[in-house]
């Protein structure tokens, strides 16, 4: 059951990616009226994925590669519905959809290829489960962040080349995508230091290897939120630091 | 009974014409009621702008009542027989033109909103004058939702139309709302004001005017409601504002990239917009390699403007699809089939032949 959930959550954002690419192709000023109800959908069935999973290994569901993926994307996608749009930005959706269908692309081949089957823990940790949860939680925010740093840099650029595109009249006002990205790096680091701070109260101490590799993650987004608040990084520094981030931030997933 | 349009607009009528034609607000409740007053005319809204005159009505008999209308309106307004070429449309084509003409597909600026207020207003005004009934209250309502459904459904409204226009929309894509910004006018030229008073209208906080002869700089600035400085200190101003907007008459670069490098390090990350609409230029083209800066000059904001129409005439069919469905779906035929709810020639006219037409969208003889 638990497949047929994560193929029709990739469906469903198949669908909105899909449906982004034709508005695009077909000039619309605005983001599909479909693609909120795309992505509670999305949702609903990657919620029933990690349920499941949730109930077969007696813990949280982020037992191998594919379960951190799934939680991740449903991290993007939670914090999209929740943030995308206090923060002005409906069309974060259509750039988020493209990412969070590749996430869940991967975890349905890596389930396929090799699926570790359930790993119920010898005994059940609270503190490591709000450990993974904020973690990954924060994942989500700082995916978010890198997304708005790719809209910032595809609007700037449109700016500055004079010659507006399809996505000129569809994207927020540079000003307010750079609000989002900065308050998104925070609540991804405030999330993260919570989840690094639960590990400290962990039954089982972490591994110095994953210590290190959290702690680095969480060095790179602080430090750059300080050296945004002393100095106020450029909003194109800034954006091309969190698409950075993020990319290390993933690599380290393959670590942990 | 058919429901009717007759008109004249800026397409069809140059300016001397439509302003003797023009009935001001105050003066449309006396000719809705001689209007209705004319033989074979039910219902009435007048819808005048200053690019149209439009009539919609209510007849068992169009064609005849059109001619009434229009000897009417020669007599009234001073015009020869023959002088105007109005437009005569009936049923679906009355109803179709009245809902292009909310949808602002009729307009001279393409895609414009107010005239959806004024089309509001006009049914307003006849229906507190009791000059409407079902057919024109079911018709104009209609014309609301159409209009709505266009605007919403279709990018008509989108992309700058005018140089001023374009200056404003780049702004807003920049800094969002413009309620934040102030602007810096160095030059107190005719472009300049304009520009200004574009920003100012959507919201800009504040105005600064500098200009070689301060005394032009008060004048523009006071008109603006704005501050006048001196044009030696316009850069120890430069901090403090979002947008420039640069049109003197200098021979040579009045603002020097050197010169915004340097502010820029002060503004802590804040956008900088620059509109230099100077020929020759005012502004060096450098000053848009600099990161968070964004320089547009005449030309730049000319393309847009003009790929801004080409956007909205693309967007036509799509609006006339939009029409055609809507009227397919729920159009013509119910208002045609709309029942009488007054007696003969009351406040509001009736339907004397109480016959409805069965020829939705027929032609109408033209003169």
């Amino acid at each position: 059951m638990d497949d047929l959930y994560l193929i029709l959550a990739t469906l469903a954002f198949l669908g909105g990616f899909v449906l982004a690419a034709v508005s695009w192709r077909r000039d619309e000023d605005r983001p599909h009226g479909l693609n909120i109800p795309i992505a509670i959908t999305g949702l609903v069935f990657q919620s029933l994925f990690l349920q499941v999973r949730g109930e077969m290994h007696g813990r949280c569901p982020i037992t191998n590669g594919a379960e951190v993926l799934v939680f991740v994307s449903w991290s993007i996608v939670i914090m999209y519905l929740a943030l995308g749009r206090a923060f002005r930005l409906s069309l974060l959706g259509v750039f988020s959809m493209p990412i969070v269908f590749l996430f869940q692309l991967f975890a349905i081949i890596y389930l396929a290829v090799d699926d570790p089957g359930p790993r119920p823990p010898a005994h059940l940790d609270p503190w490591l489960e709000l450990h993974a949860a904020m973690s990954l939680l924060a994942y989500g925010a700082f995916g978010l962040a890198g997304i708005a740093g790719v809209m910032y840099l595809v609007q700037d650029r449109q700016l500055k080349s004079h010659k507006p595109g399809r996505l000129f009249y569809s994207l927020p006002p540079i000003r307010y995508l750079a609000t989002a990205l900065v308050r998104l790096l925070a609540i991804g680091t405030i999330l993260l230091s919570v989840g690094i701070v639960a590990a400290f109260f962990m039954e089982v101490k972490p591994t110095p290897l994953h210590l290190l590799v959290s702690g680095a993650v969480w060095l790179a987004y602080a430090l750059l939120l300080a050296v945004h608040a002393w100095r106020r990084l450029p909003p194109k520094r800034l954006s091309l630091s969190s698409i950075g981030a993020f990319a290390f931030a993933l690599a380290t997933l393959s670590v942990l | 009974m058919s429901i009717f349009c007759l008109g004249v607009n800026h397409k069809t009528a140059p300016v001397e014409i439509r302003e003797r034609l023009a009935i001001s607000e105050h003066s449309v409740p006396a000719h809705l009621g001689e209007i209705c007053a004319i033989e074979g005319v039910d219902e009435a809204v007048v819808l005048s702008t200053c690019n149209r005159v439009e009539i919609y009505g209510a007849a068992a008999d169009p064609a005849a009542a059109l001619d009434r209308l229009v000897a009417y309106l020669e007599s009234h307004f001073a015009v020869a027989s023959g002088e105007v070429e109005f437009y005569r449309h009936a049923d679906e084509a009355a109803a179709h033109h009245l809902f292009e003409v909310a949808s602002g597909l009729d307009s001279m600026v393409l895609g414009e909103t107010e005239i959806f207020g004024q089309v509001k207003k006009a049914y307003a005004l006849a229906q507190e004058n009791g000059r409407t009934a079902r057919r024109m209250n079911k018709l104009f309502q209609q014309s609301f939702s159409v209009g709505k459904l266009v605007r919403s459904g279709t990018s008509i409204q989108q992309g700058s139309t005018s140089v001023g226009s374009a200056a404003v929309d780049l702004a807003e894509k920049i800094f969002g709302k413009l309620d934040h910004c102030r602007v810096m006018i160095i030059g107190a030229g005719e472009m300049s004001r304009t520009t200004a008073q574009s920003l100012l209208s959507r919201g800009a906080r504040s105005i600064i005017v500098s200009n070689r002869s301060h005394d032009k700089a008060v004048e523009l600035a006071a008109e603006l409601k704005g501050e006048a400085v001196r044009f030696d200190d316009w850069e120890s101003k430069l901090d403090h504002v979002d947008i420039i907007v640069s049109s003197t008459s200098a021979p040579h670069a009045v603002v020097q990239a050197s010169a915004i490098r340097r502010v820029m390090e002060r503004r802590r990350g804040h956008s900088l917009f620059l509109i230099d609409i100077a020929v020759p230029r005012d502004i060096e083209e450098e000053v848009n390699e600099i990161d968070n800066v964004y320089l547009y000059n005449i030309d730049q904001l000319q393309q847009i403007a003009n790929e801004g129409k080409s956007r909205r005439e693309r967007q036509i069919a799509v609006c006339r699809d939009l029409i055609a469905a809507f009227l397919r779906e729920k159009g013509i035929e119910a208002l045609a089939g709309v029942p009488d709810e007054r007696g003969p020639k009351g406040p509001v006219g009736s339907d004397p032949g109480g016959k409805r037409s069965d020829t939705p969208g027929r032609p109408l003889p033209q003169p």
